[in-house]
C-alpha cells in the first residue's frame, strides 16, 4: 500500500511513532476552520516577498524569484481552468492553448499600438486592462462553446485528436492572417496597466505582479472548488463516470460538456490576457503546442482533479527548470561534487535545463507507472485506485 | 374512462434494426397507468433494446411512442428522463467512484434545478434537416428567445460560483430528498460510501433509488433481481410494489426470475425475436403453448404439451 510504505524501511516502533504522530497532527489541521486555514495561507503568500534572509542579511526571494513565482503562477491557474475540462469532467482537451491565445490577443489587438485592429490612440483609455479583465472571461466562454458545440459530442481520444487540432488551427491563423493579428512579429508595445495611485503594473513591478498574480489563482480556486461542489459539478462528474446514464438520469451531457469547456476556456482566456499584459506583447510563437502539454502534464504529475495538485504540478514542472539556472541552484548541486567523480554538477543542471522535455517525458512515464493518480491524487481518486477494481 | 385516456404509455408499430437483424418488430404495446408489467423473452428477444428504444438511446426505424399522449420518440435521452421515464441497468452503470449520496442527487438533477430549463422544443418523432431548419427559422422571429438560453447559462454558473442563496436552498432540499429515497430503499447509514465498494445487493438499490430521484411517473427495471438469491428476490418484489402503491409510479420490469415476475407482474409481455408473441396476466402467458415453444423450442413443446394431454 503506497500509505504504509514507511514500514518497508523504517523499523516498526519508529513507524507505529510515525503514524501516531502524523495522524495526530492530521486532526490538528482537520480541526482548524477552513476560514482560518485559508487566511494563514494568503498571509504566508503575501509576504513571501518580506521574508528576511535568516542567513546573511537581504530578502529570501528576490526579483528573480518573483519572476520564476509569476510563471509558475500563471500555470497553476490555466492548470486550475484545464483541471475543470480534464480532471472533473473527464475531457481530454490538448488545445488549451486555443484558449490561452483568445485571452491574450484580445487584450493585444485593443491595446497595442501594432494592432490591425484599430486605429485610436490607446492612450485614450487608461483603465483598458481592468475593462478588459472581467471581459476576457465572458469572451473566453463563449470562444470555447463555439469551439466545443462541433468537438464535444466525440467522447475519449477522438476529442483529443480534434482539440489538438484546434490548438495548432489558432497559432495558424495568427501567424498567416496577417491583416487582423499582425502575422508572426506579433503585437507589441502594450502599456503597462495603471494602478492606484499613479502606479503602474510594469513588466519590471515584479512584487505588484506576484500579488496580482496570488489574487488570480484564489480567484480562479475559488470558482473551480464552487462549481466542482455544486450540481454543475455533480453533473461533470457524472459524465465523467458514465454518460449513458448520466442522460438517462436527466443530465443534458451536451450542455454540461460546453459549460467544463466553457469554464476552462474562460480561465484560460483569462491566464492569457494576464500573459500578455506582463509581456507587453502578444506573439505567436508563444502559443504553441508546447503550452498545452506542459498544462496537461502538470495536471497529470501533480494529480488529476486536485488543486494542490495543479500547484505542485506547476512547481515540478515550470518552477524547477527555472530555479535551475540560479546560482543557488549550482551552489546546491556544488554540494554533490564530491559524490559525483567524474561530472560537473552545475554542467549537469543545464543539461538538465535545456533537456527538460526529456526528463519531462521520464517523469510522465514514472508517475504514470508509480503513482498512476498523480503526486497529490484527490480524495475520491486516492481511494479509487488503491482498493481492488472488482465491482463491476 | 377511455382506454386511451388510462395509457400511460403506448407503443404503436415499433420497430429497430440493427443492420439487418431486426431486434423490435412492429411491437404494439399500452401500459396502464399504475399498473406493473412485466416484459420476459429468451436472450435476445429485444427486450433491452425496447428499453435503450424507450428511453432514447435508439431512434425507431418505424412506429412511435407516446408518452401521456406526447409523442416522445427520437428525443434525446435527458428530454424523456425529464418528461418522467426513469430506469435502472441490467449490467448495473451507478457511478462507481461516487458516493450514495452523490449518485442519488445525480438523479435528483433536474428536480434540484433553479433555473427553469424551458420547454423540450423538439416536436418528438424522426425530424428531417428540413423540419430542424424550420424550427431554427421558428426560433430566429424572437431574437429575445435565442439571447435567453445563453443568460441562462450565464446565470446558471455564476450564481453557482457565488454560492446565491437558491442554489443553497435547491442544493438542501436536494440532499433532504436523497436521503429519504436512500431510507425508502433501506441504504441508511450507508449514504457516505462510495457506490464501487458496496454490496452487490445494496448496488441494485442504489440504482433504484438513483432511478427515483429522477420523479418518474415510469420506471423501467432491467433485471432487477438479477443475481439475487430467494430472499433478496423476495424483497426486491416488495419494494417495487411499494414503489408502485406507495409512490404512485407505473413500472415496466424485465426479468428471467419467473418466480419474481409471475409474482409482481399484473400484466405480462412475451418477446421472441422483436415480436410480441403473447400478452396477458401471468397465468394466460403461463398457459400459452407459443411461448412454451419460445422458451423450450418446438420439439419440446410438443412433447411437453402432448404429455399434458395423456395426463389429461
Amino acid at each position: 500500500m503506497p500509505e504504509n510504505w514507511t514500514s518497508r524501511i523504517l523499523p516498526a516502533w519508529l513507524n507505529s511513532a510515525l503514524s501516531t504522530a502524523t495522524g495526530r497532527a492530521e486532526r490538528a489541521y482537520g480541526s482548524v476552520p477552513n476560514a482560518i486555514r485559508l487566511l494563514v495561507l494568503a498571509l504566508l503568500l503575501f509576504l513571501v516577498p518580506y521574508y528576511p534572509n535568516p542567513f546573511g542579511g537581504g530578502l529570501v526571494f528576490d526579483d528573480r524569484w518573483l519572476a520564476v513565482f509569476r510563471l509558475v503562477g500563471l500555470y497553476i491557474m490555466l492548470g486550475i481552468g484545464l483541471n475543470i475540462v480534464v480532471g472533473y469532467a473527464g475531457l481530454l482537451d490538448l488545445g488549451y492553448v486555443a484558449f490561452f491565445a483568445t485571452g491574450a490577443y484580445l487584450y493585444a489587438l485593443l491595446a497595442s499600438p501594432a494592432s490591425p485592429a484599430i486605429d485610436f490612440p490607446i492612450d485614450s483609455v487608461p483603465w483598458l486592462f481592468w475593462v478588459l479583465l472581467p471581459m476576457s472571461l465572458i469572451v473566453g466562454a463563449l470562444v470555447g462553446i463555439l469551439l466545443g458545440i462541433p468537438v464535444l459530442p466525440l467522447r475519449g481520444d477522438y476529442l483529443a485528436i480534434v482539440t489538438l487540432g484546434f490548438g495548432e488551427i489558432i497559432r495558424l491563423f495568427l501567424v498567416n492572417k496577417t491583416d487582423w493579428t499582425g502575422g508572426s512579429q506579433g503585437l507589441y508595445g502594450i502599456k503597462a496597466p495603471p494602478l492606484p495611485g499613479g502606479l503602474e503594473l510594469k513588466s519590471t513591478a515584479l512584487t505588484e505582479w506576484y500579488f496580482f498574480i496570488i489574487l488570480g489563482i484564489f480567484f480562479t480556486a475559488f470558482c473551480a472548488v464552487r462549481l466542482r461542489d455544486s450540481r454543475i459539478g455533480r453533473a461533470w462528474e457524472a459524465i465523467r463516470e458514465d454518460e449513458d446514464a448520466a442522460a438517462a438520469m436527466g443530465v443534458d451531457t451536451i450542455k454540461y460538456k460546453l459549460f467544463a469547456f466553457a469554464m476552462g476556456a474562460a480561465l484560460g482566456a483569462l491566464g492569457g490576457m494576464i500573459f500578455a499584459a506582463f509581456q507587453g506583447s502578444a506573439i505567436p510563437d508563444s502559443f504553441d503546442l508546447l503550452v498545452s502539454i506542459n498544462v496537461v502534464a502538470l495536471i497529470v504529475i501533480g494529480g488529476m482533479g486536485n488543486t494542490w495538485g495543479v500547484v505542485l504540478g506547476a512547481v515540478i514542472l515550470i518552477g524547477i527548470p527555472d530555479f535551475l539556472r540560479f546560482k543557488e541552484a549550482s551552489d546546491f548541486l556544488g554540494w554533490f561534487d564530491p559524490l559525483v567523480p567524474f561530472a560537473d554538477t552545475h554542467e549537469w543542471a543545464q543539461e538538465l535545463r535545456t533537456n527538460r522535455f526529456i526528463v519531462f517525458g521520464a517523469l510522465l512515464v514514472l508517475v504514470m507507472v508509480l503513482r498512476p493518480s498523480g503526486l497529490i491524487p484527490s480524495k475520491r481518486r486516492k481511494i479509487e485506485f488503491s482498493t481492488p477494481t472488482e465491482a463491476a | 374512462m377511455s382506454a386511451a385516456e388510462d395509457a400511460l404509455l403506448r407503443t404503436t408499430g415499433l420497430t429497430k434494426r440493427f443492420q439487418g437483424v431486426v431486434a423490435l418488430d412492429n411491437l404494439d404495446l399500452d401500459v396502464k397507468k399504475g399498473s406493473i408489467v412485466g416484459v420476459i423473452g429468451p436472450n435476445g428477444a429485444g427486450k433491452t433494446t425496447f428499453f435503450n428504444v424507450l428511453t432514447g438511446f435508439y431512434g425507431p426505424d418505424a412506429g412511435t411512442i407516446e408518452l401521456m399522449g406526447r409523442r416522445v420518440d427520437w428525443l434525446q435521452p435527458h428530454e424523456i428522463a425529464g418528461l418522467g421515464v426513469s430506469r435502472t441497468f441490467q449490467n448495473i452503470r451507478l457511478f462507481a467512484n461516487m458516493t450514495a449520496l452523490e449518485n442519488v442527487l445525480v438523479g435528483d438533477h433536474v428536480a434540484s434545478a433553479f433555473v427553469n430549463p424551458g420547454p423540450i422544443s423538439s416536436p418528438g418523432g424522426r425530424v428531417g434537416f428540413r423540419d430542424q431548419l424550420a424550427v431554427i427559422a421558428g426560433r430566429m422571429k424572437h431574437p429575445l428567445q435565442m439571447l435567453a438560453s445563453p443568460l441562462k447559462w450565464g446565470w446558471e454558473v455564476v450564481a453557482t460560483v457565488a454560492g446565491l442563496p437558491i442554489v443553497r436552498s435547491t442544493e438542501k432540499s436536494a440532499v433532504d430528498r436523497s436521503y429519504e429515497l436512500l431510507r425508502f430503499v433501506g441504504l441508511q447509514g450507508r449514504s457516505q460510501e462510495l457506490a464501487r465498494n458496496l454490496p452487490y445487493g445494496d448496488q441494485r438499490r442504489l440504482e433504484l433509488a438513483r432511478a427515483l430521484a429522477t420523479g418518474p411517473k415510469l420506471l423501467l427495471l432491467d433485471e432487477p433481481a438479477a443475481g439475487m438469491n430467494p430472499q433478496e428476490g423476495q424483497a426486491m418484489m416488495r419494494l417495487i410494489r411499494q414503489i408502485r402503491d406507495n409512490l404512485g409510479v407505473t413500472v415496466i420490469l424485465i426479468e428471467h426470475q419467473m418466480r419474481v415476475v409471475m409474482g409482481v407482474c399484473e400484466r405480462i409481455t412475451v418477446l421472441d425475436y422483436g415480436k410480441k408473441i403473447s400478452e396477458g396476466t401471468p397465468q394466460e402467458v403461463q398457459a400459452d403453448p407459443r411461448v412454451i415453444e419460445a422458451y423450450l423450442g418446438r420439439k419440446v413443446a410438443a412433447e411437453v404439451s402432448g404429455e399434458a394431454a395423456s395426463d389429461g
